[in-house]
Order: C-alpha cells, then structure tokens, then sequence
C-alpha cells in the first residue's frame, strides 16, 4: 500500500559526506582500514568526534567492529542493513527522527570481492568476505548479477531498443568522472569503444557494469536542527522510499511494467514536495547501465522504452554526457559505471556535496534539489528526495 | 526416499531447506515439481511455506509438464566453472513461461540447439541431464526432432 504520510520530512539531515576516492585494483588495505579512513574524515569535517556520536549504520563492516576501531564511547542504537546505501540513509534518518540516536556516523566500503572480480580470489584476504551467489549449483539461473541482464534483454526484445541505448549510459557516466578526482575510470570513452567491449553476458558487456574498486564513504545524519550548528551546510532528507512488490524473485517479477521501481516513484513522489521538474540534479542508478534507462522512464522523463530516445535528445555535445532540459546533469560524479561500484554510496556522496556546494568542478550551479534512485528491481529498489537546508 | 543428509549431498552446493527439498527429491526422480496451492489452486515457485494468495499451508509440490515459452534469454560468455558448461559457445541461459500458469517460470539451459535458435517466445519442453551425480532439468525447443 502507498502511503503520503512522511511525518519525518525534512526533520534529518546528512551534515557531511567523505570518501576515500576509489580504486580499480585491489589494495593492500582491509574494509573497516577503508571506512575508518572515511568516518574519521566526515567526523572532523562536521567539526565533532567520537564522543558526539551515539549512533553507528553501516554495510559490510559490522557496527561492532566500527564501534571498536574508532573508540567510540557509548552508542544507543546501531545496524547494519543491506545494501544499496539507501537503507542505511533511510535506517539511520528513522533512528534520528525517532530519538533511538542523535548523531549517526553512516558508511559504506565498496570493495573487491570474489562475487564482483574474479581478481579478488588472488588475494586471500578477500576469500572470506562474501560468498559467490549460487556457487556449486551452476550457471542456471538469473539470479542476482544475471537478473538485469535477463531483463535487458527482455528489454531489447519488448521495445526493440539499441545496444546503443545501454552505451550512453556508459559513455555520459566516464565523461562525468574525468571531472571527479575520487573517479577509478577517468579515460574518455567513445561509442566505438563501448561496441567494441568484451561481452560477459550478452546483451551486457563490461562496459554495462559497474567497476569493482576498493573506497569507502562516510556520512553524519543527524537532526536538522543539530546540523545547522555544525560547519557545513545541512542537506536535508526530505523522502526515503525502499520499494518491493510480492514477486521479487528475478525470474518471477511481473515484467518491465511492473517490479520495486514503480512503488519507489508512486511513494517518493507522493512524500516528496518536489519531481523531476523540480530537480536540479538526477541520480538514477547505474550499477548495470540498463537500470538507468529503466530509472529515466519510470519516473516518468518519457515513456517505456523511449529512454534512448529522451537521451539523444538531452545529449549536451560539447561535454559528450546527458543534460536534462539543457540543465539537469545525471550522475556528475561518474556513477557506479565510473567513479567505481559503490552500491549508491557515491552517488548519495555526491548529491550531498551538490547540494552543498562542495563539488568543485563538477558543481551544478545554485544546486537545491536531488532526486536519488538507488538500486535496482527486485528486492533493491530505492528513492531518495534531498533538498538544500 | 532418501534421506536429508543424501539430498543434501547430492545436491552440494545448492541451498537446501524444508521448503525446498520435495523439489529436489523430484529431480532425483527427473520429475519437475512446482508448488501448487491445494486450496486455491494457485502455483508458486520458488517453493513457500504458504501460499502467497490464500495463506493456506496446504500447498503440494505438483509435476509440471515443463512445455511452456522462453521469456527471457541470455548467454553468458564467461562463468565458474560447472560441468558440462562451455563458456565458448557462448552458454544460454533461459526463463520459461510454464504452460501451468501465467507468471509462472522456470529457469535453466537450453540443449541441443544452436544460440541462434533460441530466442524470447519460443516454445520449449522439458528434458533432463546429468550433473555431478544428480539430474539436471533442462529445456529443448519444442519443434525439435528427438
């Protein structure tokens, strides 16, 4: 059931966002050496330390152990919700709204591991860290990584899309990270480029998926009001929306018209004071680059399968990359598919600096709105509404 | 029938539970089971403890026939390792619309056709192969002789 009732806008607000920057090979270092790196950043830029924090929600590092490195006295409430980064934003904004913490330190650790690069298995302190999905029952089944590939290609089939639609996305997310010194893929990448690119699962190739790195970001989300007495400016979290319909399983879900997506945009927009035409930046999410076609046309920028199309057509030439109404970037930072594979944490990070005006060159003039898409169909599908405080 | 310790061995590597083991206990037995609710008729796969629809607990593993239409179809250029997998050719994966129920589908691997052939709404039926000791359901399109 959808529901307008958003009794927690704009009361939370994200004070801070750091990261590490990221790395496309694997690093000597291990997941919490990484997120430490980052809280520690993000603490100090919000002007506090590890006694002004009473709340703690990550991913893969436990809270525990975040807790223990960075010798934080006493915590209230803690967790560590699954990935994509919109459920810990959403958990985290919950606990502050609710009392159950003040002050959250928030983070997230792309890192390689066996399920994303078969590189990992080299480095033995990586074996541990995740399970490959489905190892030993063999290669027969679209779940997890082959699942939007399977619905590419159902995709390509319904709407007779192009292979070039998917490399747009590709080519607008590498021209966005040669401005983001945080980016692991910065050499400028052409149509030929992408066609040409080894195929992993057809019809995606490795260009269509996310780059595996090494980083971390961190976050401080607290109330509003507290932010405003901290050094940078508030970014407040006007919606959140995790979204799942019934048949989430990737060979079930109902079809293209129907899956996480569309209860994220009927909710969000429904909690939020603000869409498409509103937003001054967009961050749909491209851990495979078909997820971002299917982004742009469920929160209603054109209609299904006309996503290629609403590109050619927002096609800024002169910066090869995707302007909205000649004025709406998407995914400035690179997204997953440049900046490097962060599970929405990059792109969270991001719209946060936008919205402070902390992006440097990439910064979107006068920035005061962003409309967050992270995740993908089944049982990932999230939106986030972020306002200037 | 064989016990769980056998059915979980034999099926190494593939998560077992109590909701899912009548499906396996059927391929041993090359019989494609599938979830049908006994109450309203409903069938579900994955296996649930309970239908979906009416919450009745009365739901039977039931054999399907596994005639039904390819719905989604990829092939896979790289992969782990598995036997009798060629990453080569490259190696088709598909999700049937089973001929049971609208909705309802089944994922695996086409046999004895080349790529080409196997494409989104062609009809297949169901056929069976052999991987490390235990049999594999798998399809073969429909207009195919043998």
């Amino acid at each position: 059931m959808i529901s307008a009732r958003n009794p927690m806008k704009d009361k939370v607000a994200i004070a801070g966002a750091a990261t590490t920057g990221f790395t496309p090979h694997n690093t000597t270092r291990s997941q919490a050496s990484l997120a430490a790196e980052a809280c520690i950043q993000v603490i100090r830029d919000c002007g506090l330390t590890a006694a002004d924090i009473n709340g703690i929600c990550g991913s893969a590092v436990p809270a525990a152990v975040m807790q223990a490195t960075l010798g934080v006295p006493e915590m209230t409430w803690f967790a560590n919700p699954s990935i994509p980064f919109g459920s810990q934003v959403a958990a985290a904004a919950a606990a502050v709204h609710a009392g159950l913490a003040d002050v959250v330190l928030a983070y997230h650790t792309p890192y390689r591991l066996p399920w994303n690069t078969a590189s990992a298995l080299k480095d033995p302190f990586r074996r541990g860290g995740m399970a490959t999905p489905g190892a030993g029952a063999g290669p027969e089944t679209v779940a997890g990584v082959a699942g939007y590939t399977a619905w590419a290609a159902r995709y390509l089939h319904e709407y007779g899309a192009k292979k070039e639609h998917f490399g747009y996305v590709a080519i607008n997310d590498r021209s966005n990270a040669a401005r983001n010194p945080a980016a692991a893929m910065k050499t400028p990448l052409t149509m030929d480029d992408y066609l040409g690119a080894r195929m992993i699962r057809w019809p995606l190739c490795l260009l269509d998926m996310d780059v595996p790195v090494d980083g971390a970001d961190a976050f401080i989300i607290t109330t509003a009001e507290r932010a405003r007495d901290m050094p940078l400016p508030p970014v407040l979290i006007q919606a959140a929306v995790l979204g799942m319909i019934d048949r989430n399983e990737e060979d079930q879900t109902p079809g293209l018209h129907r899956h996480g997506q569309h209860v994220v945009v009927e909710a969000l927009k429904a909690k939020s004071d603000f869409w498409t035409d509103g937003m001054d930046v967009f961050f749909p999410y491209d851990g495979f680059s078909f997820i971002t076609l299917s982004w742009m046309e469920n929160v209603g920028l054109c209609g299904p399968g006309e996503a290629g199309g609403f590109i050619e057509a927002n096609w800024d030439k002169a910066a090869n990359r995707i302007l909205i109404d000649g004025r709406v970037p998407v995914n400035p930072h690179g997204g997953a598919l440049s900046e490097g594979g962060s599970q929405g944490s990059g792109h969270v990070r991001e719209a946060v600096h936008q919205l402070q005006g902390l992006a440097g060159p990439r910064q979107v003039a006068g920035a005061r709105t962003a409309l967050l898409t992270p995740g993908g169909f089944f049982f990932n599908a999230q939106g986030l509404t972020l306002r200037k405080g | 029938m064989v016990t769980d310790e056998a059915l979980a061995s034999v099926f190494a590597g593939t998560p077992i539970d109590h909701d899912s083991a009548a499906h396996y206990r059927g391929r041993l037995e090359r019989r494609l089971l599938i979830n049908r609710c006994e109450d309203c008729g409903a069938w579900r796969h994955p296996p649930r403890p309970v239908c979906p629809g009416c919450w009745s607990a009365n739901v039977r593993p039931t054999e399907v026939s596994g005639a039904g239409t390819i719905h989604l179809a990829i092939f896979l250029h790289q992969g782990p390792p598995a036997e009798g997998v060629d990453y080569a050719t490259p190696y088709p994966v598909v999700t049937v619309e089973l001929d049971e129920s609208p909705g309802l589908r089944f994922t695996s691997t086409v046999v004895g056709a080349p790529d080409e052939a196997i494409r989104i709404g062609r009809r297949v039926r169901l056929d069976w192969t052999q991987r490390g000791g235990a049999p594999l359901p798998v399809f073969r399109l429909a207009d195919e002789a043998g």
